[in-house]
């Protein structure tokens, strides 16, 4: 048998269960050949239907490959790729493993054609990717990873009742376009759903809290495949939602003002992606094929700056041990390369041109000025100087730069920083050659991002960013605190619902359920005990006293009889001869 | 001793790395303001994008806005001890 289309992301989640099998070298190229085969096989993908299958009477469909599919299943398995070689030091196999099916489950629902193999690829992401941050190994990472899950777990729910509910009103899992049915139950579900993975406000508080948590390889996975592959679905089933328009560009901004509040390096980066996840979520709503391929495109250059900018401050948080950035200062002594590295990350995030952030960022913002939206591209504008302002500025200001902490660490191991080039090379090289990234877009692509007026608009703004962040340099020190977010309302807001549970149910638990118990077991049960111990007393007892007492009885009377001394017997023994004899006659 | 530990070690050279700043960020203003009017490539979608140094402006009022709305947001509501959740 031929196979016409191997699966990439079944042979990563297959595939990674070899590993723990492998030992040394031969692990380490397993490693880098498992995400490598699934590039190569993504890349020679052509467009059409494969992995049907007829399951209970539905056909689920595990390679849909067209060209929105494509792009993105190339960005994740190059992804994959760049995230195993910087965790090529790593000796731990459960952190690989489930890595590689993280990975595996987001080229599953890239390649899902329906909805209930999208759903099983959905909730393998989750739980793989709740791994990598409960694998943090502090006692923080463990209540942030159960936290993560439980979040999922939750969304999880909604898309599968979405699913469900879809699937019994219209008899179709088929996974497309889904306005039609915009405005039902069964859409706004599956919307709702999508948004959490999405990290959209109010529901995307598990990100900021989670991703700065996961293990210092693990976190580079995570930034890329969650959000981007909710960023997928929604191009797949809601482009031109008009309520995304606005929740975009909420985001944006939203993740650049918690930016500024915060101490945490990766937890600023975090804050950072949720942001640039709203450029998308933005362009999707906007729903124009400029406004798609703007939200496709900034997803592919994101994973791979967003993936550096976190390998970056991972290598930090490796080699100095310290994840605030009110402890770190004046690295750029001893981790150069680190430095330079990471910003070529910034530049790329902040849309610098000739970094891939310029090319594909603009796509989004050029969208809304076409539509006349001035709000939303105002919005987006202002986001872009928080981008620069944090990840640019801020973040490496006070890690490389600003009051020496005396901290003298040494560069990451090499194949950390050969990550980090590939990555860093993939940057510089989508920012020159934009066309090698647009041509793998879904649609056709006008768009000119070298122009006259958007170069020296954007060298403007980011210039009087700098400007502006030098002369508010002092308000800008990162304090000791932590910033309330959604996730107040499962971590504190509960808390009187504990309470309640504590004191009320318990009440009732010992009130109601206790007084049931007593009726329905307590009672029947003594009774029954009770009738046994009488029967027990009255007849058994009784029995075996009065077997007792006549035998007393008739011992005492054979006492008498027998009392021991011979003249007794003798005399007994002629009492009876005289009695015979007395018989004898009388009978006679 | 590297690179940049040679720049910003040495005040002489801090100082001219920030005149060259400065310097920078007036090219940068003025090529947004003159040059329009020398090429006339791209149209702007918008009214305000035509204000002279448009982008420079906005860059840092949007800075600005940034900081210090975050820092009266924070302070004032969303900012708590490291130990808020702890405790």
């Amino acid at each position: 048998m031929i196979l016409e289309w191997v699966h990439p992301g079944l042979l990563l989640i297959l595939g990674a269960w070899v590993l723990p099998l492998l030992k040394g070298r031969v692990k380490r190229v397993g490693m880098l050949v498992l995400p490598a085969a699934a590039l190569v096989i993504c890349w020679l993908s052509t467009p059409g239907t494969y992995g049907v299958v007829v399951f209970l009477g539905q056909e689920l469909v595990f390679g849909r490959v067209d060209s929105l599919s494509l792009v993105f299943s190339y960005v994740f398995s190059l992804m994959a790729f760049l995230g195993m070689v910087y965790a090529l030091h790593v000796e731990d196999d459960s952190q690989h493993v489930a890595a590689l099916t993280y990975a595996g489950g987001a080229l599953g629902v890239t390649f899902a054609g329906d909805l209930l193999t999208l759903y099983v690829f959905w909730e393998l992401l989750a739980i793989s990717s709740a791994l990598l941050v409960l694998r943090g190994g502090e006692r923080s990472a463990v209540a942030a990873g159960f936290r993560y899950l439980l979040v999922h777990v939750f969304g999880g729910l909604l898309l599968l009742a979405g699913i469900v509910l879809h699937w019994s009103q219209t008899g179709s899992l088929a996974f497309g376009d889904m306005g039609a049915f915009a405005g039902g139950p069964a859409w706004t579900l599956i919307l709702v759903a999508f948004l959490l993975n999405a990290a959209v406000p109010p529901l995307g508080a598990w990100l900021p809290d989670a991703y700065p948590e996961a293990t210092v390889t693990g976190a580079i996975f995570m930034t890329a495949l969650t959000t981007k592959s909710a960023v997928y679905v929604l191009i797949r089933g809601f482009a031109g939602t008009e309520i995304l328009v606005w929740l975009g560009a909420i985001m944006a901004v939203y993740g650049v003002v918690y930016a500024v509040l915060e101490n945490d390096a990766r937890r600023l980066l975090a804050y950072h992606i949720i942001s640039q996840v709203g450029y998308m979520v933005c362009g999707v709503g906007i729903g124009t094929a400029l406004a798609t391929n703007g939200a496709t495109a900034h997803a592919f250059a994101h994973i791979l700056y967003k993936a550096l900018l976190f390998m970056g401050a991972g290598a930090v948080l490796q080699m100095t041990g310290r994840r605030r950035l009110s402890e770190m200062g004046g690295l750029y002594k001893t981790m150069p390369v680190t430095l330079g590295l990471y910003m070529i990350g910034a530049f790329a995030i902040s849309a610098v041109p000739l970094f891939s952030g310029f090319v594909s960022k603009s796509m989004v913002v050029s969208a809304a000025g076409e539509e006349h939206r001035a709000v939303i591209f105002l919005m987006l504008t202002l986001a872009s100087a928080g981008t620069f302002l944090h990840t640019g500025l801020k973040l490496p200001y006070y890690m490389f730069f600003g009051k020496d902490s005396g901290l003298r660490a040494k560069e990451p191991p090499r194949n950390m920083l050969v990550a980090m080039s590939l990555a860093a090379a993939a940057c510089i090289l989508i920012g020159v050659f934009p066309r090698l990234l647009y041509q793998h877009l879904p649609d056709p692509v006008h768009y000119v991002p070298y122009t006259l007026q958007h170069v020296t608009s954007t060298l403007g703004l980011l210039a009087f960013t700098a400007l502006g962040f030098f002369l508010l340099l002092k308000h800008l020190d990162p304090e000791r605190t932590v910033s309330l977010d959604t996730d107040w309302f499962y971590r504190r807001g509960l808390a009187p619902l504990v309470n309640l549970v504590a004191r009320r149910l318990a009440r009732l638990e010992y009130g109601f359920v206790g007084e049931l118990y007593e009726f329905v077991i307590r009672r029947p049960v003594l009774g029954a005990a009770k009738l046994f111990r009488k029967f027990d007393s009255l007849v058994i007892d009784a029995a075996a006293v009065s077997v007792g007492r006549s035998t007393r009885t008739l011992s005492q009377r054979l006492k008498t009889v027998v009392s021991g001394h011979t003249q007794h017997y003798g005399l007994i023994m002629a009492a009876g001869l005289l009695a015979l004899l007395a018989l004898a006659m009388l009978a006679l | 001793m590297n690179f940049l530990q040679r720049q910003l070690e040495d005040p002489v050279r801090l100082g001219r790395l920030r005149r060259w700043f400065y310097v920078g960020l007036a090219v940068v203003a003025l090529a947004e303001i003159v040059l329009p009017f020398i090429f006339h490539g791209g149209h702007p979608h918008f009214s305000f994008e035509s204000l002279p140094a448009w982008g420079s402006l906005y860059g840092l009022i949007s800075c600005a806005a940034i900081i210090v709305v975050s820092k009266l947001i924070g302070k004032v509501w969303l900012m708590r001890r490291e130990d808020y959740y702890d405790s």
